[in-house]
């Protein structure tokens, strides 16, 4: 008999709608998040292209619904590390590390961030926001609302003060739990989705970009998370020194010629970084630099002639380097047969490519499937479904195939849900 | 027998008493009508709290239930789930947000308990106009009507045909397959070939499962996710063939090339040797590339973007497609010189690049153009464009357009039968065009491939299993539907027949029925946001739970 | 007239994202003046002319209805729909001579919940500004 339950990797927009699915039809998901909260990239957006909406209240309803749903059971800050067995029965060995607060008796008041002494750099905030604390939620409603201890900071349990108990003691529902053991979780499933997203391509490694400590260059996610309403500064679209730009130059496609492949969304999110800088600073300059313009479909291509409508100046720009002059940015860029021209800019935002989550590599041999030559998940050969890969039982979605927008990433969830329900059938049918 | 409403403040540790002087507020609250008991409790939401609670709706014999605590949208579902282990209808409970909206954000302790004090006593007063609601349940037919045999039609049928489970596939034209069947070959990186589409559509035509209709189209339709009456009509309009039963509909009628295009611009019927893409594609199908006097081109041009600045969108796939045409030009013998004319080359998925590089590595010219004009000249074609501000032209044997892709002709007759919304594009549109990308607004109604707009065969492939999951995962065999329990209803005395609820309804959920003259809810597609109840000028629809009675009582406690 | 003024406003708040935006200031303890009573409704939608006037009738100094922004309603067109609505009741309050500002329209996101509690301070500050509504003393309650 085929095991029914689903093992899914990952537990962004992708992850989370497969596992909403699944459990709708009455099967048992096991939802693997290497976070401490679920989500993935979407949270950290104020709005999304094409309509502007609401990325919190379109994805908070889904989150909500994950965490209520009975049939699927999360597994934080938790990684896969063996897969053994074939379709209909898999055998998973999960490697869950502690939390050491308790889900079951936190209520999220946030009564011990305050007094944990250990102060560290925000990741979720891309380093722009105040430091956060060794024991702390990634984010205001970040959900479950419930925070995790980081052990390699945490004064007691790295070791530096086995007094401290700040936590521990302001916490009056008794979550905080030093005792939390990492642990390991043998699942049986009959089938597996790979959903673990995208990174950035990391800027620092080419110069010409001229991203660094302290100065106006933004990445994308940096970018959104500035405008964020519940980001580091309020939504508040500031300069380093707090001033407000008056010129903003926005380079598209950072890393495509050397990874060899577009991503497809990057047009349009830089498009929509526009749309956020006229509407919270209509007087702003903004140049876009792009090379082909990718908008595809019936709804995109509106959203650029609406922006370039407003007064967003889109130029075709072969090379772009960023040098700084003095306090300011200069954006120098070779403008097709017109040769080398400079614009200044007070802030530079740059949409590097999208590349494979983080431990995709060590993920892939786990799981026994191979990697395409640019490091996302490949597909079956010969199939025309890109969620399928060569291992039966296996499927991959959202980018962790490949960059890809909201709406893909969710038909991709739904069509491994289609392969899976009539892979497995009910038993009872 | 009486009411005996139980109200249960949560302390939820320090949070609330911190704020709130709960004491003061049992006082104030106990002798309130009804209220058979108002006591606190530490922490209702933990295991011990639930019993608790459960405990006391038993032993106090309780009516009604009213817990104050944090937001509804963390615990309501809790408390909902509490009320029914123990017997109480989960309706007859009203949560009360005094953490969040209440503790949370007033800092003075008298007012915050005042505050408190007014919102229970809102729900109070409400909680006994509750009705106690129960979950409908509605047999549904496990079978599924797709409408349109393209490839993501057929795969539509195969991912859902099974044993207990008839996919009906109705085709428009005498065969399945759409457009990908009638292709030379596929994108050189899809990594298989023609073979492959024509499989999929012998094993759709030989499933047992699988009633295919060809030369047919839907003549009639109605009913709601479950239960789908469906009649179908020969498309020569002989006498209907069929009528069946479906719980979903999938829409996969795919998508036209746009064809209005300006014969002095594009030179298509003046000038010999113009083709358009889908012309191209029949000659690679039969293999033989030629000119209409029967020798292979020496140069062809590729013209991208036809129809895009009037059409207003990029159709995503002419690019790839084109770039498919030059690859297969370039494996002739002699290779003819190729030259892409394009606006921005669209590229979007991982291995898209790969074709393009490897075209330019083949002596593909790509030529960013605007302003193309195809110009008939001494039997050559020349095609004249501006690049930047010059003006140039090339010289070709041959010139193939790709025009924008278009809604398949008509969509507005289908969309209308189904009572679902086309967009401004006249695609259909989906339900939620980020979220929910293969469903349409109305339940039970899906949407798969480029019926939805302009997309590949991959996606229109993911599309149709996409359709499939969302089906496999709503009509369940041997399980009944539980529809929305919070749903409006038309009283129907009170019902004029203006029908302007019908329209305001998204989902399409209210139908008028002309023998009464009253509009009516399908409850089952009803999905409970009220934009009706707001807009009837004779008030004579309500929303479960959220009736003018009840809200009218939140509002006399907050203005007492 | 009255330096301790305290108005008493009704807020009707859609589920999705007006009433997520204002538990969201909570959970920032945000600090809110103690003047709004928080009515939830699924959608904006649901809000018509019937629901305000008689909040305005029963004595309220003012009303707010918030929504999701244009294009976010979790029902796609429900905020529109409050939109035009909105309008025309403000028309009539017009048309009564009704103070027409004494009801407000407003779009919070689930990611606002310092522009929820803004907007409720300001709402707040205004009412006080102008007095409490020539209706209270009608009012039945
Ligand atoms: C700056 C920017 C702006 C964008 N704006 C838009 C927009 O406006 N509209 C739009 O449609 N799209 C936009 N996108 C694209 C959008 O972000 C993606 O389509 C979407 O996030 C993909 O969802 P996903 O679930 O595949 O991946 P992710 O959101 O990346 O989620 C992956 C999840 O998997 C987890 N994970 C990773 N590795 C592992 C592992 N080994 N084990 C367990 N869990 C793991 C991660 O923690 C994460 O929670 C934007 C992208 C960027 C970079
Ligand atoms: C020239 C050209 C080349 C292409 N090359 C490639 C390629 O190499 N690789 C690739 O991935 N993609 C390619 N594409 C895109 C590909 O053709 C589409 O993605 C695919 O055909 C979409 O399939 P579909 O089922 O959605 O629509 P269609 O193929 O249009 O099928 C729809 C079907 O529905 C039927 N129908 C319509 N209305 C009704 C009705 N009311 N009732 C009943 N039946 C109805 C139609 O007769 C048709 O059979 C190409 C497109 C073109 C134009
Ligand atoms: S709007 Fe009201 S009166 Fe008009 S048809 Fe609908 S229910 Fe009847
Ligand atoms: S409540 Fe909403 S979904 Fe239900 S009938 Fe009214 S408008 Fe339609
Ligand atoms: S759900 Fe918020 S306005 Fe409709």
């Amino acid at each position: 008999m085929k095991n029914e339950s689903v093992l899914i990797l990952g537990a962004g927009v992708a992850g989370m709608e497969a596992s909403l699915l699944l459990a709708a039809a009455g099967r048992k998901v096991h939802l693997v998040e290497k976070e401490p909260m679920i989500g993935g990239q979407l949270i950290k957006f104020e709005e999304v292209y094409p309509h502007m909406e609401c990325s919190t209240c379109m994805v908070a309803p889904q989150q909500q619904a994950v965490l209520q749903n009975g049939n699927i059971e999360i597994h934080y800050l938790s990684a896969l590390e063996k897969l053994e067995g074939s379709a209909g029965a898999f055998k998973a060995s999960v490697k869950k590390k502690a939390r050491y607060v308790s889900l079951a008796n936190c209520i999220g008041c946030g009564a011990c961030y305050d007094p944990c002494p250990v102060s560290l750099e925000n990741e979720f905030e891309e380093g722009l926001a105040a430091a956060r604390k060794a024991i702390a939620v990634p984010c205001a409603g970040a959900l479950p609302n419930v925070p995790a201890i980081d052990p390699r900071h945490c004064l007691f349990l790295n070791g530096k003060d086995t007094q401290c108990r700040a936590c521990k003691d302001a916490c009056v529902f008794d979550a905080v739990q030093f005792e939390d053991k990492d642990e390991t979780a043998v699942l049986d499933v009959g089938a597996v989705v790979v959903a673990t997203g995208f990174g950035l391509l990391d800027v620092k490694q080419n110069p010409q970009y001229g991203y660094g400590e302290g100065k106006n260059v933004y990445t994308a996610l940096e970018f959104e998370r500035l405008f964020a309403s519940n980001g580091p500064t309020g939504g508040n679209l500031t300069l380093r020194n707090g001033q407000t730009p008056k010129t903003v130059g926005i380079v598209h496609c950072v890393g495509r010629s050397e990874l060899g492949y577009c991503s497809g969304v990057c047009c349009m999110y830089s498009v929509k970084f526009s749309r956020f800088l006229k509407h919270k600073l209509p007087d702003v300059r903004i140049r876009e630099f792009h090379t082909d313009l990718c908008v595809p479909g019936k709804a995109y291509q509106k959203f650029f002639e609406k922006t370039r409508s407003e007064g967003v100046e889109f130029v075709r720009a072969e090379t772009v380097k960023i040098a700084s002059k003095e306090s300011r940015l200069q954006v120098l860029y070779q403008n097709g047969g017109r040769g080398e021209e400079v614009f200044e800019a007070d802030m530079v935002i740059l949409s590097p490519a999208m590349i494979p989550a983080a431990g995709a590599k060590e993920l892939a041999e786990v799981l026994g499937i191979k990697l395409d030559a640019k490091g996302f998940f490949a597909g079956r050969p010969g199939s025309l479904s890109p969620v399928e890969t060569p291992v039966e039982g296996i499927f991959v979605i959202g980018c962790a195939e490949g960059p890809k927008d909201i709406p893909e990433s969710v038909a991709q969830a739904a069509a491994a849900v289609g392969k899976i329900l009539s892979l497995i059938p009910h038993e009872a049918n | 027998m009486s009411a005996r409403i139980g109200v249960y403040v949560c302390e939820c540790g320090p949070n609330i008493p911190d704020r709130i002087d709960i004491d003061r507020v049992l006082e104030e609250i106990s002798p309130l009508k009804d209220v058979a008991v108002a006591k606190r409790y530490r922490l209702l939401c933990s295991n011990d709290g639930k019993k608790y609670l459960a405990d006391e709706i038993r032993s106090e014999k309780l009516t009604h239930l009213v817990v104050a605590a944090c937001s509804p949208r963390d615990h309501e579902k809790t408390f909902m789930k509490v009320c029914l282990e123990a017997g109480l209808n989960p309706f007859l409970f009203q949560m009360v947000n005094i953490r969040e909206q209440c503790a949370w954000i007033f800092s003075e302790k008298s007012e915050a308990t005042r505050m408190a004090v007014k919102y229970i006593r809102a729900g109070i007063s409400r909680v006994t106009l509750h009705e106690p609601l129960l979950q409908k349940e509605i047999k549904a037919t496990p079978d599924v009507l797709v409408v349109g045999g393209g490839i993501a039609g057929v795969e539509t049928a195969l991912s859902l045909a099974g044993q207990k489970r008839r996919v009906y596939l109705v085709e428009r034209s005498d065969a399945l397959g759409g457009t990908a069947a009638r292709l030379g070959r596929l994108l050189p990186h899809q990594g298989t070939d023609m073979r492959l589409i024509q499989e999929k559509i012998e094993h759709a035509e030989n499933n047992e499962n699988i009633s295919v209709f060809k030369g047919c189209e839907v003549e009639d339709i109605r009913g709601f996710l479950g239960n789908f009456e469906v009649s179908l009509k020969r498309s020569g309009g002989e006498p209907p063939p069929e009528m069946f039963r479906v719980g979903a509909v999938v829409v996969a009628t795919g998508f036209a090339l746009w064809d209005a295009f300006d014969p002095d611009v594009t030179g298509y019927g003046k000038i010999d040797d113009v083709v358009t893409s889908l012309e191209f594609e029949a000659m690679s199908a039969s293999g033989k590339i030629l000119k209409k006097n029967g020798s292979p081109p020496r140069s062809v041009a590729l013209i991208h973007c036809v129809g895009r600045k009037e059409k207003g969108y990029c159709s995503k796939v002419c690019c790839l497609y084109s770039l498919k045409f030059a690859h297969q030009l370039k494996d002739s013998q002699p290779a003819p010189d190729v030259f892409e004319f394009y606006s921005d080359l669209c590229l979007p998925e991982k291995t898209d690049q790969d074709v393009f590089e490897e075209a330019k590595k083949r002596g593909v010219r790509f030529l960013r153009a605007d302003d193309i004009r195809v110009e008939g000249r001494n039997g050559k074609i020349r095609i004249a464009y501006r690049d930047g501000s010059a003006e140039e032209a090339v010289e070709v044997e041959m010139a193939v357009l790709a025009p924008a892709m278009v809604p398949a002709p008509d969509s507005d007759r289908l969309a209308r039968m189904l009572n679902i919304p086309l967009d401004e594009t006249g695609f259909f549109k989906e339900a939620h065009s980020m979220l929910d990308p293969v469903s349409a607004p109305i339940s039970g109604i899906y949407i798969a491939g480029c019926a939805s707009g302009p997309k590949s065969i991959p996606e229109s492939v993911v599309q149709a299993q996409a359709a499939s999951g969302k089906i496999l995962s709503v009509l369940m065999l041997g399980k009944t539907l539980e529809p929305e329990v919070k749903v409006s209803t038309i009283k129907e005395e009170l019902c004029t027949g203006c029908q302007t609820c019908l329209n305001v309804c998204f989902y399409g959920a209210i139908s008028f029925d002309a023998f009464r003259g009253v509009s009516v809810v399908n409850e089952a597609i009803c999905r409970g946001c009220g934009s009706c109840v707001g807009s009837c000028p004779s008030g004579a629809i309500s929303s479960k739970q959220f009736t003018y009675q009840q809200l009218f009582k939140e509002v006399m406690e907050a203005l007492r | 007239m009255t330096q301790e003024f305290k108005p008493n406003l009704v807020g009707y708040l859609c589920n999705w994202c007006s009433y997520a935006g204002a538990d969201l200031a909570g959970a920032t303890k945000l600090e809110i003046k103690p003047t709004l009573s928080v009515v939830r409704v699924m959608c904006s939608s649901r809000v018509n002319s019937n629901l305000v006037l008689t909040a305005l009738a029963w004595g309220a100094d003012g009303v707010l209805i918030a929504g999701c922004h244009p294009g976010d309603c979790h029902y796609e067109q429900g905020n529109y729909y409050a939109r035009r609505r909105f309008a025309l009741l403000k028309k009539i309050l017009e048309s009564l001579d009704l103070e027409a500002d004494r009801i407000q329209l407003s779009w919070i996101s689930a990611a606002e919940g310092k522009r929820y509690a803004d907007i409720v301070n300001d709402f707040a500050e205004k009412i006080s500004r102008r007095g409490p509504s020539p209706l209270r003393n009608h009012s039945k309650i």
